[in-house]
């Protein structure tokens, strides 16, 4: 008997079951299901208004879909908060870069251990004993494994707003990453790099699929095919808030409704009703 | 504000020294001086008149620190402050006026230090109530749910009813001699100085102990994207309920400690002008840090006596500048503040932090 927390590689970590979510009249999800497995890098991809950054919403907790359900690790996690499904291990990053500006890039990261940490307000203010040793700890666990691995040594004390974006990009990946996922929603990680910052990015999300330090499951929402294809262990395609497909890089590739919603096909106009 | 340079040569070998406040020789030497100028210096050199701007100066700071908790490091934009100073004052008089203390917690004079605890956690209580909309509501909604803080708390609350315990109608006389803490009796502004001091560095020390620990980077957190900072874990209603708490907190010592320095206390001590009055000081001082509230607070209090004092031989041939000096005072503050938002936004903290860092950096300032 596997207990719910320690699922094995394969299991099904998070599911999507039917999930129907309307702003209005629009539909922007119409019953969508999604298996994602422990240890995949599964890749959502669609035009643009598909509707793939509300279905990371829904997963993560900023809307609640009107139908259907959500089930981590075998638990429907659809009546959660975010900072309640942050607790049981799903992160994320964002299309548009949501850093802490005004923090430096060591209290980014630090604030993603902010579930790990204890301290509360009385312990907190006086910063002695255990409240101070935690500190040490988790920033010992930040520059060992985090910013070692994301290679932003340099910029350790520098006030987030002030970086480039790629830079801000690679620290937003961090801060989800100290929250220690085993969901790590990408949303558009590459979106805006050039081509030497999305060969770094691809390198960091293997390195954290792969390792057997962080082993996090992805589920990786982008646009550059190329990317896509290459690290993806599953591509599922969105349309208009519906499912195309769901499998191998391969088979995406060769369907002919992908290609024809996506890719585009030269009697697209013919096509069309 | 990000981390100042540290001068050539300091390296640090451990995370703790980098955790550390004084990281250098040099500032431990310049705070043991300002220690010294503080505890020692101004006491022995300064009149009663000079004392008692120092104590204006340790009210501020302390009514500051909360609003600059507030709006400076959660993003709660507040306009109501005054009502938890008001909360704290009150409640620390009440308690020693009316509360069936013992005779020896008198007599060893615990009652006051009892009563500030108190003052303080009921003012933080009463500031969670009005931060409460705070969940649902935010930028100017946010300006007018806490306005009504001070509307009801001070207008009403207090004027109509807390005013009328005990059948005295307006105000609270303060008996000589009811203030003591253990065998001092706050009777005179120097007392009543180092009580402010050891008030003002507590306050200090634990509110930025505070930010450096967990619940001051939620604090940011949610000032600088709460989307975000909900992502990644932070239940935000309770973190800007916690910041009400902590804010109000600071404000009812505040309030409580101001006592000790009137001989009565009636809510015409704690006007709306009063919050406006502290939203002022951390802008002029900065806002977002916590020097910026202490900074803030010395240039407002001395900028203003020193225009008292400028106008005092002018009165001689224009004495209706003394009659209207209230109303000069406060064109002196909307002055200011427009200087301040044109000519240095980000402060005087700012200012102190360029200066620093020139200095640590010099001859080579890349």
């Amino acid at each position: 008997m596997v207990k719910p927390n320690e699922l094995r590689e394969g299991d099904v970590l998070l599911a999507l079951e039917d999930v129907h979510m309307y702003f209005g009249r629009v539909g922007a999800l119409a019953g969508v299901s999604l298996e994602v497995r422990k240890g995949e890098i599964h890749s959502i991809i669609g035009p643009n208004g598909a509707g793939k950054t509300v279905m990371m919403n829904c997963i993560n907790g900023l809307y609640r879909p009107q139908k259907g359900n959500i089930y981590f690790k075998g638990q429907s996690i659809l009546k959660l908060k975010p900072y309640e499904r942050a607790k049981l291990g799903i992160a994320r990053t964002f299309q548009k870069i949501e850093v802490f500006r005004g923090m430096t890039v060591l209290d980014n990261i630090r604030l993603g251990r902010h579930i790990h940490l204890k301290s509360g307000i009385i312990s907190g203010s006086f910063y002695i004993g255990k409240a101070a040793r935690e500190e040490v700890e988790h920033r010992a666990f930040i520059e060992e494994e985090i910013i070692d691995l994301l290679e932003i040594e340099h910029i350790r004390h520098r006030p987030v707003g002030m970086l480039p974006y790629g830079l801000q990009k690679r620290v937003e990946l961090g801060r989800a990453l100290a929250l220690e996922p085993e969901l790590l929603i990408l949303d558009e990680p590459l979106a805006g790099l050039n081509l030497e910052e999305v060969e770094d990015m691809a390198r960091f999300i293997l390195d954290i699929n792969e390792e057997e330090r962080w082993k996090v499951t992805c589920i990786l929402v982008e646009h550059d095919m190329g990317v896509v294809m290459d690290i993806s262990d599953r591509v599922f395609v969105l349309n208009f808030g519906n499912k195309i497909i769901d499998g191998t890089p391969e088979a995406v590739q060769s369907h002919p409704e992908v290609i024809k919603a996506y890719l585009g096909v030269e009697d697209l106009y013919a096509t069309r009703r | 504000m990000s981390t100042t340079f540290l001068p050539c040569g300091v390296y640090h070998e451990n995370y703790p020294q980098d955790h550390a406040w004084w990281q250098t020789k040099f500032v431990k030497g310049k705070m043991i001086l300002l220690f010294l100028l503080v505890f020692v210096v101004i006491p022995l050199l300064a009149d009663a008149y000079w004392i008692s701007v120092c104590n204006q100066i340790g009210y501020t700071i302390l009514g500051a620190l909360g609003v600059q908790l507030l709006i400076g490091y959660c993003g709660q934009v507040t306009l109501g402050h005054a009502a938890f100073l008001a909360v704290g004052a009150y409640t620390s008089t009440l308690l020693i006026l009316e509360f069936p203390w013992p005779k020896f917690l008198i007599d060893w004079g615990i009652a006051y230090p009892i009563s500030i605890v108190i003052a303080a956690v009921v003012a933080g209580i009463w500031s969670v109530l009005f931060g409460l909309p705070s969940a649902k509501v935010k930028g100017f909604y946010l300006i007018l749910t806490t306005m009504a803080a001070q509307f009801i708390t001070v207008d009403f609350v207090i004027t109509q009813y807390v005013s009328q315990i005990g059948g005295r109608g307006q105000a609270f006389s303060l008996p000589p001699g009811t203030i003591k803490i253990g065998p001092w009796v706050i009777d005179s502004d120097q007392k009543v100085y180092f009580m402010m001091l050891i008030l003002v560095i507590m306050c200090v020390i634990g509110l930025a102990n505070l930010l450096r620990s967990r619940a001051g980077r939620a604090w940011v957190a949610i000032r600088d994207n709460d989307i975000s900072a909900e992502v990644m874990g932070i239940n935000i209603v309770k973190y800007k309920l916690l910041a009400f708490f902590v804010a109000g907190f600071i404000g009812g010592i505040a309030g409580a400690f101001w006592i000790s320095n009137l001989a009565a206390i009636s809510p015409e001590h704690f006007p709306w002008f009063w919050s406006l009055w502290l939203v002022g000081v951390i802008l002029i001082g900065g806002v977002g840090s916590i020097h910026g509230a202490i900074f803030g607070s010395i240039f407002m209090v001395v900028v203003m006596e020193l225009l008292q004092l400028a106008i005092m031989p002018l009165a001689d041939t224009y004495p209706k500048l003394l009659m209207d000096f209230l109303f000069i005072k406060e064109a002196a503050f909307g002055l200011a503040i427009c200087a301040f938002l044109i000519f240095e936004p980000n402060g005087l903290a700012y200012r102190w932090w360029q200066i620093k860092n020139y200095f640590n950096l010099w001859p080579f300032s890349y």
